[in-house]
């Protein structure tokens, strides 16, 4: 069980350091956010179950904490994506734009 | 030159400080002082469960205190006092910003220059709960881990903050908030007016403290902290909807 938390504690590391890694060298704010929350989502459930398998007690109040990142991260993310869109954030190399054909893009 | 000057200066002070406090018997070297010339013999024998033997998690029972967090026994047993006049002081910041921004008659809320998407609307929702809980939770055990009433209040107006961005006809009812501003302040000092009557001084801890460590534990320290965190809840939320309202002219 430690080995398997200390394994689960270790990927999610990982994950953080790529997550962080991506958020300094991606070119513009869509794709840091890719970087951000999907390596970031993944990191933290990892250490959060390494934590978990590591003291058994917590483990319901991990699973709330993991519940609360499954409804936050992607809120958050496309809540700071449509801003970006909003204030003309947008890089020119931009190959498909469906928001801009949709009738609530302004 | 000015700079060098004020460098010199600076060395010159310094130094200076350095000599006369060391050639000063007030101020000895480190590690050569005796506690037992400064503190009184009182407080140095002193423990918090009477004999001079360890607290230990979830054992000792009737310490002096009973909270398993050293800074919350401080805070808001030992120093209630101090507390009391924070809170003072968060009131009257939060009249402050009444008084300034608060407008009588008919209100609205400020427009947001987004439309929130359903997504936003009933995500955030959502999280809501899971927020206030959590701030409820820290209220509850303020006397067990770290946190207690002014984090935990400040959770539960974030989680109101939460709903006010993200939804744009989300309205909180203020009147609600002034009422229990002002309840959980005036029994704040019901409590300690009671500890003024059943034991000897104001604020002073005067139910049994319990085990160290157990939910239901460390006398009147939680009951004051869910009165702060309701409180300090109920007025950072007031701030709030006083900043993000605006009279009503039509």
């Amino acid at each position: 069980m430690t080995i398997a938390s200390y394994v689960f504690l270790i990927i999610g590391g990982l994950f953080f350091l790529l997550g962080g890694l991506g958020v300094l060298r991606m070119p513009d704010t869509f794709n840091r956010i890719q970087a951000g929350t999907k390596a970031t989502t993944l990191g933290a459930f990892s250490t959060l179950i390494g934590v978990g398998l590591g003291n058994l007690d917590w483990a319901f109040k991990i699973v709330l904490i993991i519940v609360f990142i499954v409804i936050s991260n992607p809120i958050g993310s496309s809540a700071i994506a449509k801003a970006t869109y909003k204030s003309k954030q947008i890089p020119d190399n931009l190959v498909q734009d469906e928001l801009a054909n949709r009738g609530d893009a302004k | 030159m000015k700079k060098l000057f004020a460098f010199v200066l600076t060395i010159g002070l310094g130094v200076l400080m350095i000599f006369s406090l060391r050639a000063n018997t007030l101020f000895p070297e480190f590690g050569d002082v005796s506690i037992a010339d400064r503190i009184s013999a009182l407080f140095l024998d002193k423990s918090v469960n009477g004999d001079n033997g360890d607290v230990v998690f979830g054992q000792t029972t009737d310490a002096e205190d009973g909270a398993a967090n050293l800074v919350t026994s401080i805070v808001v047993d030992y120093r209630s006092f101090d507390t009391l006049g924070e809170v003072t002081v968060l009131f009257i910041s939060s009249l402050g910003v009444a008084l300034l921004l608060g407008v009588a008659g008919k209100q609205k809320r400020l427009a947001l220059n987004f439309k929130p998407n359903f997504m936003l609307r009933v995500g955030s929702r959502a999280l809501f709960g899971i927020i206030l809980m959590t701030g409820v939770y820290v209220i509850l055990h303020g006397h067990l881990t770290p946190g207690g009433g002014f984090p935990g209040g400040a959770m539960i107006a974030s989680s109101i903050l939460l709903l006010y961005l993200a939804d744009d006809e989300f309205r909180t009812k203020v009147k609600g908030f002034k009422v229990l501003e002002s309840v959980a302040g005036s029994l704040y000092v019901i409590v300690g007016l009671l500890g003024l009557v059943l034991a000897t001084y104001f604020l002073q801890n005067f139910l049994p403290t319990g085990t160290v460590g157990d939910l239901f534990s460390a006398g009147v320290l939680p009951i004051v902290y869910v009165l702060i965190g309701l409180k300090v809840g109920s007025e950072i939320s007031g701030i709030i909807d006083h900043f993000l309202t605006e009279g009503d002219l039509a």
